[in-house]
């Protein structure tokens, strides 16, 4: 009796994904991690283990360098399209940085959430600092709310530009606060000055594009309040049991908890299980190196759901391959026995 | 009440000192009573201390940590450590931000009990005469100038009794500097010569061990 309640191995949070497959609230799920370790994968095998339990799912990519269509072997653009072998999965592929030249080009013909400023004004609402991607984010946001999907899933870009993204609705709503506030104090005065309709030289409204932005600042905050509920928005960090990996991981978890967005899913992945016996120096040398990272991971990250999948032996590609991969996230995989 | 002459010695005096001292210099000392005295501020600070060497000790072990070798503990002194800076800059802003408002009370109240109060007494006492001096001490345009501006004739206003004090302590205080920096010089003199005669002793001592 008393044996069984001191057991340490108990406290481990159990080491799958079943707990986001069972929130049946989560909306907004991220996955994250450094470059390379495998997110894209880990987010489509989250999606195909999501869609059998979900209504819908839509899986975006936000990373300039997209991967999904190479994961499923099919073309994904702007809008989202069903995945082939599917009926409630479907795909997206976002480009934060090109977009805004889209949005400057619908802004100039008069329609999107920047039409209606003239061009010195555009200028400078877009030379607030992450301005371009929010706006696109914000409109990614109202599309997908449009289409009614149950979970969207975010295969976002490495580390740096993840938290960035995860950041602009703060900065931004702070910016536009900053500057609506500004308008009420000084629009009398400019109007005054600009006359009694308020055109801005460029032929624009002043009034109308501080509604604009004011709209946009709704929107944003609506987003940003959302992703810091717990209910609603998850972050699945990705990492392989490498040094840099995990201080990266740390300091993203850090960063995650300092904007208040909840976090509480590890995926370690690309481990090395060398069958007992095998005389692969450098694949025993690297289970060794491993196994003392995954010893850390387990020390620190104790109320986390630590999943750790293997690597395999061939590219995870197509909907089989990524179908039998996503089964491990659920059900943990089993490394061969007698190895180190 | 005490006499007024006495009032406005005190007073010139006080000015002197603050004037010699440097305002910043009292402000910190009153600080520091202050923070020492009042029980809240003086736990606040003993807090602070706390943190700050809590902070140096979470910093020293983080450094004596290996990052790749114990990456969990390291990962969690850091987080300890990350932890103590936010407080310690937090604590720091609210202790500045009191400092200040202290600060310029302490100024205000300083101004008023020197120089707002000297002018206060000047105005106030303008018309009264300090003290008489006898007839055919001094000529006219001296009586005139002693009385100057709104006093009786005759008399020393308290304007000019002012001045006299604050060339006299000006003068005194000068003189104790002189005397103090005399003293000292000659101290520090007297001090660094046995110094030199045993070195020159040493020295001829060690020439003649060479010898």
């Amino acid at each position: 009796m008393s044996t069984a309640l001191i057991n340490t191995d108990d406290d481990q949070l159990e080491p799958t994904l079943q707990s986001i497959l069972d929130q049946k609230t989560l909306r907004w799920i991220f996955v994250g991690g450094k470059g390379g370790v495998g997110k894209t994968t880990t987010s489509c095998s989250l999606a195909i283990q999501l869609a059998k339990v979900r209504r819908s799912v839509l899986l975006i990519s936000t990373d300039p360098a997209h991967n999904l269509s190479d994961a499923f072997s099919q073309k994904f653009g702007k809008e989202a399209r069903l995945v082939n072998g599917f009926t409630n999965l479907s795909a997206m592929e976002i480009d934060p940085n090109g977009s805004i030249q889209e949005l400057m080009g619908q802004a100039e013909e008069g329609e999107g959430p920047a039409a209606g400023m003239g061009g010195m004004m555009q200028d400078l609402a877009f030379a607030i600092p992450g301005i371009d991607e929010a706006m696109s984010f914000a409109e990614v946001l109202k599309q997908v709310k449009s289409l009614s999907y149950e979970t969207i899933i975010f295969d976002t870009a490495p580390t740096g530009h993840t938290l960035r993204f995860l950041q602009f609705p703060t900065v931004l709503e702070k910016a536009l606060a900053k500057i609506s506030q500004l308008s009420t104090q000084f629009g009398p005065m400019l109007n005054g000055l600009l006359g009694a309709n308020g055109s801005l030289p460029n032929g624009a409204n002043l009034n109308e594009m501080m509604e604009k932005l004011e709209g946009l600042r709704e929107t944003i905050s609506e987003v940003n309040t959302q992703f810091k509920d717990e209910n609603l928005t998850t972050f699945v960090c990705v990492c392989i049991p490498e040094f840099l990996s995990l201080y990266e991981t740390e300091r993203m978890i850090q960063e995650l908890a300092s904007y208040g967005i909840d976090t509480h899913c590890i995926v370690v992945n690309q481990l090395l299980f060398p069958k007992a016996g095998s005389e692969c120096e450098q694949c025993n040398a690297r289970r060794k190196m491993q196994k003392k990272y995954l010893e850390q991971i387990e020390e620190l990250y104790d109320e986390f759901n630590v999943v750790k999948m293997p690597l395999l032996v061939e590219e995870v590609r197509g909907k089989e391959k990524l179908e039998k991969f996503s089964e491990m996230l659920i059900h943990p995989y089993v490394p061969p026995a007698g190895g180190l | 009440m005490p006499s007024i002459l006495l009032v406005v010695f005190v007073l010139q005096l006080a000015i002197h000192l603050v004037n010699t001292i440097g305002a910043s210099t009292i402000n910190s000392l009153l600080w520091v009573l202050y923070t020492r005295l009042l029980p809240s501020s003086s736990k606040a600070s003993e807090e602070q201390t706390e943190l700050k060497s809590q902070f140096m000790k979470v910093r020293k072990e983080l450094n004596a940590t290996s990052s790749q070798d114990e990456f969990a503990k390291w990962a969690k002194l850091r987080r300890q450590h990350d932890k103590l800076v936010e407080q310690l800059e937090k604590n720091k802003s609210s202790t500045d931000s009191t400092k200040t408002t202290f600060d310029s009370t302490v100024s205000t109240i300083r101004w008023i009990g020197t120089n707002g109060l000297r002018l206060f007494i000047q105005f106030w006492y303008s018309k009264q005469a300090m003290f008489w001096i006898p007839k055919g001490w001094v000529p006219y345009y001296a009586e005139w100038l002693l009385s100057f501006p709104r006093a009786p004739l005759g008399s020393v206003s308290v304007q000019a009794w002012g001045l006299a004090c604050g060339a006299i302590v000006l003068l005194v205080s000068d003189a104790i500097v002189a005397i103090v920096s005399l003293a000292v010089g000659a101290g520090s003199q007297k001090a660094k010569e046995p110094m030199k005669v045993p070195s020159e002793k040493a020295a001829q001592g060690g020439t003649k061990k060479e010898l």
